[in-house]
């Protein structure tokens, strides 16, 4: 069989929409950097979302479960071996996506033998100030994104720029855990608001149908928190505790849900 | 990626040299050994009416020298566990580092905790390694692990041979140069005043001050107060914490009246 530049070509583009259809209706997850710590912010149905990496790192995504969970094992196999044998603070969220995972999606994304990752991964990372947190969002082709105050990853390339647009302009209007919860809320419901105009019945179009246009983002997330549960991971900077990690309980979330109630 | 054995570190990172059982050829020098192996003397494990209490003096020798004075062998293995090490520092703090990845490893990778039964076990694991090393004469080390048992509510100690065989204590463990000459002191201390575990922490911590003095005494490598404020530690339902150093100063003081220890060096 011969393998023309044209079928190569061909190919990825192919690969590229199978995996953005299988990622377009999934559940984003939402970044936000605070003095306190770093905070992963997504809603979820039945699967956990959010997961702890290593001691400053922790990682939330969006495509198939089992992606998700070879990239997950790969990054905590990764961070455990060079920090015990090197030092924990030799382990980066820079080293991991950049040189670790990034170039290893890139390989199985570009060969059109192996089936590609359906995924992509936000990893966040605690700094000894807020000014050192970092996000690394890594997509299913090996690229990936660089942020400091706040990142996502979502079903698609546009639902990412309006959710960052949000974040963007109201980042600076947090002032405490709640309301940035709720940024992430209402960026989140901005995705998923995306994701539902994409996820069309056939022959019709979004522009010309106005009664999908009607649903708000509060709507949205009226519905989906009904349905789902809300799921924030904190990664905190300066703890006693020996894991900086923790999964923010109900009790935690519930002056946040209350509003979408 | 496939890890037969999921969540298992010692197999991530392809064992450790001297902690995977192989017997290195090296030949067997024990004069040179005690040279180049630092030693951490004595450490006390007691339980007391909320938790457990660990005490060790803060000596590290290497043969007759001394290596330095200010180690810490009372270490963090979690949140609820302490591990108190004595014999080979190089090896004791390796395997800590280890083990402290293994629990880590073990909770992100399964998502669950690791059982305080496979933690302990975990530690017998690592001393059966190492003994091939051991037999050579160096790097032997004995670890005290304590832990809170958040299911029975209570302080739980366990201590070890040099083969792994790990004991549960109902009271006290002790190890290291001068954990034997003090041993007999602890069931008398039981016997005549109160068992350990109706203490409260001042009464527990005086009785281990006074137990660390006398092994100083009598153990040329244990190093006492005299100097530096021993480490003490402890565990209780919320945790780790580390003992007030005022408070051990006053008890201190108190029990050796004569001399202004720790009054007149500043502690670290």
């Amino acid at each position: 069989m011969s393998f023309t530049p044209y079928d190569w070509n061909q190919a990825i583009l192919t690969r590229s929409e199978y995996i953005e259809e299988r990622m377009r209706g999934g559940s984003p997850v939402v970044g936000i950097s605070l003095p306190e710590g770093v905070l992963l912010v997504s809603v979820h149905r039945t699967q956990r979302k959010i997961y702890e990496i290593y001691d400053r790192l922790i990682f939330g995504a969006i495509g198939n479960q089992s992606d998700i969970e070879l990239m997950r094992n790969s990054a905590i196999d990764f961070a455990h071996r060079e920090g015990f044998q090197r030092s924990p603070d030799d382990v980066t969220a820079q080293r991991l996506v950049g040189s670790i995972l990034s170039p290893a999606i890139k390989k199985a994304f570009g060969d059109p033998f192996t089936a590609p990752f359906v995924f992509r991964g936000l990893f966040a990372e605690v700094g000894e100030k807020q000014t050192e947190d970092s996000f690394y969002a890594l997509g299913y082709d090996g690229e990936y994104r660089n942020e400091n105050r706040y990142s996502v990853v979502s079903g698609s390339y546009e639902a990412d720029n309006s959710m960052l647009t949000l974040l963007h302009d109201n980042i600076d209007l947090i002032s405490d855990r709640p309301s940035a919860i709720k940024l992430g809320l209402e960026a989140w419901g901005t995705g998923k608001l995306h994701a539902r105009r994409r996820v069309m019945p056939l022959g019709r179009d979004t522009e010309e149908d106005e009664e999908v246009e009607i649903l708000t983002v509060e709507q949205i997330l009226k519905e989906e928190l009904a349905h789902g549960k809300l799921e924030v991971g904190l990664l905190e900077r300066k703890t006693p505790r020996e894991s900086k990690f923790r999964l923010l309980s109900s009790d935690e979330l519930e002056p946040v849900l209350a509003e979408y109630r | 990626m496939a890890n037969p054995r999921s969540g298992d570190f010692l197999e991530l990172v392809g064992g450790i040299p001297g902690l995977d059982g192989r017997v290195t050829d090296a030949p067997v020098s024990h004069g040179a050994a005690s040279q180049l192996d630092t030693h951490g003397t004595t450490v006390i494990a007691v339980k007391y009416r909320d938790g457990v209490l660990n005490v060790g003096d803060r000596r590290a020798t290497a043969g007759m020298g001394v290596m330095f004075d200010r180690a810490e062998k009372v270490l963090a293995l979690d949140d609820f566990m302490l591990i108190a090490i004595s014999g080979s520092f190089a090896k004791a703090l390796e395997i800590v580092r280890y083990l402290k990845h293994a629990f880590k490893y073990y909770t992100r990778r399964e998502l669950q905790e690791m059982s305080l039964d496979g933690k302990v076990s975990e530690v017998s694991r690592a001393i059966a390694n190492n003994l091939p090393m051991a037999l050579q004469g160096i790097g032997a080390f004995i670890p005290i692990v304590s832990a809170f048992d958040p299911r029975s509510n209570e302080g739980r100690i366990f201590f070890y041979d040099g083969m792994g065989a790990r004991f549960e204590t109902t009271e006290f463990a002790a190890a290291g140069s001068g954990s034997e000459r003090i041993r007999g002191a602890f069931d008398y201390i039981i016997r005549t005043r109160k068992p350990f575990r109706e203490m409260s922490l001042e009464e527990a911590l005086r009785e281990c001050l006074i137990l660390l003095d006398i092994a100083a005494d009598l153990d040329a490598a244990t190093g006492g107060f005299s100097k530096v404020l021993p480490v003490a530690k402890g565990i209780n339902k919320d945790g780790i914490f580390d003992v007030d150093a005022a408070q051990m100063r006053q008890i201190v003081a108190e029990i050796n009246p004569r001399e202004d220890v720790g009054l007149a060096n500043p502690v670290v």
